[in-house]
């Protein structure tokens, strides 16, 4: 069994967001995880270099799948490039949620870099058509056969709608790869959970690993207090939001502040967003947490009391209301009209909940810029105030050492961190939970040794054999049984020596072994044996010592027999013969008589 | 969850930034540096505590723009493990070095911070004239050219100890048994501490040992514990030491009579404390005549002491932050203590405290009473 390899294939520097690719070999397959590009490049440094796969051969031979965690698009921004492009044709494994809603995004994306920024070498939307045809769906805890040795199985992950940890095993070895989780439950998605299911090694991203979490709540008291200061002033607040991202999330949250405040303030939600959502939500309802399920079998997901759908004309009403439209990165569409309309009034509020590509105008809005160049060479100013607010759950420290605690791994091996910024963490889980934490730097290779267990079974026969001896006094004791291991199909038995010799068609051979010692006597042979005869019956107790006819002393099969010397008639010769069963009981007489017999009477 | 979500639609009026967090384990050392970052350490009696360098959200650090850092986080800058519970902590000065104190063991420990990784590490020792069984040694740091270490259990065991060559570089040299409650360097050659009795002294140590100390204060007045916070020079005229009783008794006295207080007061707390060991009576470092106390129940409460005279039997807080009782929807009678707290050095209203189920909070808290 060859032992685990797995690198994080490199990134260049610059970790603002952190990117996902890693290949890991167990046990002679070999999976890659994640397939992220790194948003902050424009050119080729965006994608993960793949040569260090493989130097030669096709990738779709020396692959043997590749699995998908989630829709965010250091997770999978990449994939259409790898499959297409680069060329791939094996399977992709993802949970039904993330399949409906990668092409989506990817599309997004691909709409921005090419129509916005005009970038040439980029994958087309046919290739994501065709990519997203290689994918094989999958549930959760369902263990799917990639082949007739390799498995996998997807593990409630938190974080986003359809986010999965996913256990990959190859007979008794398994690795498990977080992917991004969430520890803590959020309003409308539960907290990651795994059994403990003891892998070899427990992957996880440590992106956020040496951060010390702010409560949920606070976060959302924060996005309550900008919202409320606003609209209290008069204000407009704009929140671009994609359909399946934090909009559910910053609903419910609204919603149940505005009843408990008694706000008036009219909170609208553009109607396209509705829409997609509720397929979306309907489609994978038990994605969700309980509290949802409960409440979308009640009414339709996005009937609030103080929600309503947006119109466009709404956003010339004077006065302060609140409104969620798409897309997320005010890139195009609705927000973007939405925020030109508002965005010279510094009582306005804009609300960026996520992070935004290069070229949009999100992202333009958040690295400070405040004039901006829009179609036809006008220029918008941006009066009102942005605001950048971070509602992506991750796992931090105690996340982390929480995850570990339920699946129990025999080594843990942290990603996307700086090994030097870790140490202290590395420390705590080996301390903790006494297993090897590695942290390899991107490009690096880690080599984990591993202990393969080798089932045996034992025949029944043997056992009872065994048990028909009779039970030692002390029952905790180990037992030495006798057998013969078989080794076949690459299954290991243990039979009683006479079932093998059977099953094999091999005749049993018997060892004899002939001791001589000699003894000095002047007597003749017969009596010789007669005094050897007298001698073991008086000392063996416990054993069998017979005197046959033909002047042979017998102890259990052990025969010895007295003859003389060829040479000198004042010695004798005992002859000391017996099988390879007996071969204790042989030594032992063989050591007694040496020391000679006692005198007899005269 | 009712309560809860009550009090967080409360706090949006109470409070202008409110952030708590979870630790691994609950301190009672809040220990800055550098105004960005603070220590931390676990006090438990068992098991490996954590000694931890915490970097502050960004956002707290920042005046302009503080939208566009949505970073709400704090940051493990660096961490260690002590064997022992850590009940004080000081971080000397412009070196990378620490002197925790606490039990088992009456002695400190030297620990360093790590520069090209984020370790702290045990470094040294350094031995405790006293042997005491259940009393920890109270430390405080002399920052100079040569750092040392002022200790003591008792006022006859008060030492100060050169941190490179161990050598003893002052003795307090008096048979007084008195328990130290609080000790707290004021410049170079001066010293404040403050007995469980109440006593306080302020001490040149430059001197013999003849620190100005009052000859009756109600000595050790029916098992009440004290402890003392001295005010920063620079902070303006008025009393500049309080004093905290676990009774609830607040005093202010000026350094030149610390016979008779100038002021005194019962403030509404539940008494008496729980472990006076936890009782804290700061000084705001951006706000005129404006202290803190906790030490009582899940509660910091704020005082603005401008015009206190006299002896004043009822006082009302400018501020109470309940955080630690009401963000979990915990019951009153299951809410934790407040274990330590301490105020932002440069933001004038930003403290940061903590509590017994490992909680700690900044918030930022809004002057109700202020004109404008």
């Amino acid at each position: 069994m060859s032992p685990h390899r797995v690198f994080p294939l490199p990134v260049w520097a610059g970790q603002d967001v952190g990117r996902s690719c890693i290949l890991v070999s167990i046990a002679g397959k070999n999976v890659m995880l994640d397939c992220g590009m790194h948003m902050g490049y424009n050119d080729d440094r965006r994608f993960p270099d793949f040569s260090y796969i493989t130097q030669s051969g096709r990738l779709t031979d020396f692959l043997d799948c590749v699995i998908i965690s989630h829709f965010h698009l250091d997770h999978c921004g990449a994939l259409p490039y790898f499959s297409e492009m680069v060329g791939y044709d094996g399977p992709i494994y993802m949970t039904h949620p993330t399949q409906a809603i990668c092409p989506i995004l990817l599309e997004d994306y691909r709409k921005i870099a090419v129509d916005k920024k005009g970038e040439a070498n980029f994958f087309t939307s046919q290739m994501i058509k065709d990519c997203m045809k290689k994918v094989v769906a999958v549930h959760l805890h369902q263990t799917v056969q990639v082949d007739d040795e390799l498995e996998i199985k997807a593990y409630y992950a938190g974080h986003v709608l359809g986010a999965a940890m996913f256990q990959i095993k190859v007979g008794s070895e398994s690795v498990v790869y977080t992917g991004d989780y969430n520890m803590t439950p959020d309003r409308h998605l539960g907290a990651a959970w795994i059994d403990k299911c003891r892998p070899n090694l427990l992957i996880t991203e440590s992106t956020y690993a040496t951060t010390i979490r702010d409560s949920k709540r606070c976060r959302e008291r924060d996005f309550l207090k900008k919202v409320h200061e606003t609209v209290e002033r008069g204000g407009k607040v704009l929140i671009p939001v994609f359909a399946l991202g934090r909009a559910q999330e910053l609903c419910i949250l609204l919603e149940t502040f505005w009843e408990r405040m008694n706000l008036k303030v009219p909170i609208y939600f553009s109607t396209g967003l509705t829409e997609k959502a509720n397929h979306y939500y309907k489609l994978f309802i038990t994605w969700t947490n309980q509290k949802i399920r409960k409440t979308f079998v009640q009414r339709n997901m996005f009937e609030f009391k103080h929600i309503k759908a947006f119109d466009r004309a709404f956003a010339d009403n004077p006065g302060p209301m609140v409104v969620f439209a798409t897309p997320g990165m005010l890139h195009a569409g609705q927000s973007l009209q939405i925020f030109r309309k508002w965005a010279g009034n510094e009582k306005n509020m804009v609300i960026m909940p996520g992070y935004c590509v290069q070229g949009t105008v999100g992202h333009k809005i958040l690295s400070g810029q405040r004039k901006l160049e829009m179609e036809g060479r006008q220029v918008l100013e941006v009066k009102m105030q942005v605001e950048y607010m971070s509602f992506s759950a991750h796992a931090d420290a105690k996340g982390i050492m929480q995850l570990v605690g339920q699946a129990e791994p025999e080594s843990v091996l942290l990603v996307h961190g700086e090994a030097k910024k870790m140490e202290f963490l590395r420390q705590k889980i080996e301390q903790e939970f006494r297993v090897s934490c590695y942290m390899p730097a991107n490009g690096e290779t880690v080599t984990l040794p591993t202990s393969p267990s080798i089932p045996v079974g034992i025949s029944l026969g043997l056992l009872k054999r065994e048990m028909a001896q009779g039970l030692l006094p002390e029952a905790k004791k180990p037992r030495l049984l006798h057998g013969t291991l078989i080794m076949k199909d690459s299954s290991f038995r243990l039979v009683s020596s006479e079932q093998a010799l059977k099953e094999l068609g091999l005749t049993e051979h018997q060892l004899r072994f002939t001791c001589r010692v000699h003894l000095q006597d002047t007597r003749k042979e017969q009596e010789t044996a007669l005094r050897v005869y007298s001698h073991l019956k008086n000392t063996l107790k416990d054993h069998c010592v017979q005197h046959l006819p033909d002047g042979s002393v017998t102890v259990e099969s052990i025969l010895i027999q007295a003859a003389a010397h060829s040479e000198d008639p004042g010695t004798k010769v005992l002859l000391v013969s017996w099988t390879y069963q007996d071969e204790e009981l042989g030594s032992f007489l063989t050591a007694l008589l040496k020391n000679g017999l006692p005198q007899a009477p005269s | 969850m009712e309560l809860a979500e009550d009090w967080l639609v409360e706090s949006l009026r109470l409070y202008q930034d409110f952030h708590a967090f979870d630790l691994s384990g609950a301190t009672r050392v809040l220990e800055w540096i550098d105004h960005k970052g603070v220590f931390v350490a676990g006090y438990e009696s068992l098991k490996k505590n954590e000694i931890l360098h915490l970097i502050l959200p960004l956002r707290l650090s920042v005046t302009e723009n503080q939208g566009l850092f949505p970073e709400r986080d704090f940051r493990v800058c660096h961490g260690g493990f002590s064997d022992r519970s850590v009940f004080d902590l000081k971080h000397v000065p412009d070196t990378r070095l620490l002197v925790t104190s606490g039990f088992p063991g009456c002695y400190l420990q030297v620990w360093h911070v790590a520069e090209d990784n984020d370790v702290i590490k045990a470094v040294s020792t350094i031995a405790v004239h006293e042997k005491e069984e259940s009393l920890w040694p109270r430390v405080a740091v002399f920052s100079s050219m040569a750092p040392a270490v002022l200790h003591g259990v008792r006022l006859s065991g008060l030492r100060t100890v050169d941190l490179e060559s161990q050598k003893i570089t002052y003795s307090s040299g008096v048979s007084d048994s008195e328990e130290l409650s609080s000790l707290q360097v004021l410049d170079a050659d001066t010293f404040a501490f403050c007995g469980t009795s109440g006593r306080l002294g302020l001490v040149d140590t430059r001197q013999k040992w003849a620190p100005m100390e009052p000859l009756s204060l109600n000595p050790g007045s029916s098992g009440v514990k004290w402890c003392a916070k001295v005010r920063d020079k620079d902070q303006g005229p008025g009393p500049c030491i309080a004093s905290l009783g676990s009774d609830g008794q607040l005093r202010l006295l000026d350094p030149r009579n610390l016979c008779h207080p100038v002021s005194s007061a019962q403030c509404p707390v539940p008494t008496p404390s729980p472990d006076p060991e936890l009782l804290r009576v700061t000084w705001a470092p951006g706000l005129d005549n404006c202290l803190a106390i906790s030490g009582f129940d899940g509660t910091v409460q704020i005082y603005d002491v401008t015009s206190w005279d006299g002896k004043r039997s009822q006082v009302e807080p400018l501020f109470t932050h309940r955080g630690h009782i009401f963000l979990d929807g915990h019951e009153v009678h299951t809410a934790p203590l407040v274990t330590t707290h301490t105020w932002h050095p440069c933001k004038p209203r930003t403290l940061l405290s903590a509590a017994s189920d490992a909680s700690l909070h900044v918030w930022d808290w809004v002057d109700l009473q202020a004109s404008c």
